[in-house]
């Protein structure tokens, strides 16, 4: 379906309510993380790093999935929006893995007492990283609109495919080459204030992530509209 | 200050930078793209 | 089905005699892996780490950049004049077409690996006669996986521009799973470690490639078709 200017400006004002929303929602997380979480004993301020790191590692995933699953659409209905959507999903996603990747060796250096290890979720999220800058790389180095929805939707899709056979190998080679871990990071029970904030700490990552990726999505259908209105 | 903190306050600012200026500079496209239609359509 | 396989054998027949007609892809292939052998050799303090700990490292990682520059070629081909779409304009089946430029890249990389591995035994001096083998049918399984995906990435690399760039960039993540696997296996086989050690991964190895043939044939029609 061809974009209307309207259209995409409607699109457009959602987005910036949303990212507003995400933003005010994550201050308040941070709020919460500082002065309503206990101090946790072992890791002492450390561990609230948990509350930033963990809801952007979620939201990562999620944009992630959502390309595999939409690329999946796009291959069988054809429907340009699809595409939009994957790469403005991938955009995003791009965006929280690189506050997961840094992050977490800052939580790392304290507790494992080294910047960075290869523990299996580190190192895929490490290498979905690449794969979607490669992923952006592509969509920005072919012309065609359709041929390049077509290349990033292949991408995507193998993409996915491949999530758990890297996450399957890194494991296995990590068990067998264990690292100088100090301390377990997690412990099995949250006490109540911790989990509270956690959950909540995904819900503004959420929203954030929604908030992105509409905003994102109507720049690109705004672009697009333009396009066609001048042609 | 607790144990750690410094490690803390530098996660909890590379995370603020990172959405900050993702978040401010969509919004700042969307503002714009917005207000050249304005111009451009009389709207 | 006997139609299917004659353009399969044709596609990749036409391939291999563009190949050893011109010889200069696969020297040039042959010739880098013989460099990276050399450099990696200086690339350690021999007094500190002895060449057979590095070995299985070395081995895979000279197969994957020099599969990496035989992958490259493999649709630059069909660029040329317009090859592709004439083959596209025969009335063939997608898959067909993909399979064969499947078994030419395999031929082709494993041209290369067959020079490869003598070079590397030359050099590094490791005792391969009672695994041989085993090893080649690793080298067999290991390089099926990721020529199957490098092979489908290439068809659309090469419409690109950057395509040599932009193949390394998409192809290596999915290098990970088939060269952890290949380097653990190959480093308990030079240890004359007993098969169960080494199941579990060849295993994978053989998940991987079943998953990712079936998957690319399945999606090659996305890239070629309009």
């Amino acid at each position: 379906m061809k974009p209307t200017i309207s259209s995409s400006r409607g699109i457009m004002k959602w987005g910036i309510a949303l990212t507003v929303l995400g933003l005010v929602a994550m201050v308040g997380i941070y709020l919460l993380a500082l002065a309503y979480t206990p101090l946790e004993v072992r890791q002492g301020a450390a561990q609230k790093i948990f509350y930033v790191h963990v809801p952007a590692a979620w939201s990562a995933m999620v944009a992630f999935t959502l390309v595999g699953l939409v690329s999946i659409l796009y291959l069988w209905l054809r429907d340009e929006r699809l595409d939009a959507f994957a790469a403005s999903s991938a955009e995003v996603g791009l965006v929280f893995s690189v506050i997961m990747l840094t992050t977490g060796p800052i939580w790392g250096k304290p507790i494992w007492g080294t910047w960075w290890t290869w523990d299996a979720r580190l190192t895929l999220t490490l290498i979905l990283f690449l794969l979607f800058v490669g992923y952006m790389t592509l969509r920005s180095a072919v012309h065609d609109p359709a041929e390049r929805a077509r290349f990033a939707a292949v991408v995507g899709i193998m993409g996915m495919v491949l999530v758990p056979f890297i996450h399957l190998s890194v494991y296995l080679f990590r068990t067998l080459h264990p690292m100088p871990i100090v301390l377990k990071p997690s412990s099995p029970s949250l006490p109540p204030e911790m989990l509270r904030t956690l959950l909540l700490g995904f819900l503004a990552a959420t929203v954030l992530y929604v908030g992105f990726v509409v905003l994102r999505y109507g720049l690109a259908r705004h672009a697009m509209a333009q396009l066609d209105e001048e042609a | 200050m607790p144990e750690n903190a410094g490690y803390m306050i530098a996660a909890y600012i590379v995370a603020a930078v990172v959405y900050l200026v993702y978040g401010g500079s969509l919004i700042t496209r969307a503002l714009r793209a917005l207000r050249s239609d304005r111009d451009i359509l009389g709207r | 089905m006997n139609s299917w396989l004659r353009v399969a054998a044709a596609v990749a027949g036409k391939d291999i005699v563009i190949e050893v007609r011109s010889k200069t892809a696969i020297l040039s292939a042959v010739v880098f892996a013989a460099l990276v052998l050399i450099i990696f050799n200086f690339a350690r303090d021999a007094s500190l780490v002895s060449s057979s700990v590095l070995a299985p490292s070395v081995l895979w990682i000279t197969f994957a950049f020099a599969g990496m520059i035989a992958l490259n070629r493999g649709f630059n081909l069909e660029k040329e004049n317009a090859a592709l779409e004439g083959l596209l304009l025969a009335p063939v089946s997608r898959s067909a077409i993909y399979v064969g430029k499947l078994i030419s890249n395999l031929a082709f990389v494993g041209m290369v690996e067959a020079v490869a591995l003598p070079l590397f035994v030359l050099f590094f001096n490791v005792p391969v006669w009672g695994i041989l083998t085993g090893l080649i049918g690793l080298i067999v399984l290991a390089t099926i996986g990721f020529v199957a995906v490098g092979t489908l990435f290439s068809a659309m690399t090469v419409r690109t521009r950057f395509a040599e760039l932009m193949l390394p960039m998409l192809l290596l993540p999915f290098m990970v799973p088939p060269l952890i696997g290949a380097v653990q296996t190959t480093t308990r086989m030079f240890a004359g470690r007993p098969l169960s050690e080494m199941i579990g991964w060849l295993r994978i190895l053989a998940l991987y490639d079943v998953v990712f043939i079936t998957l690319c044939v399945l999606i090659f029609p996305a890239v070629v078709d309009e």
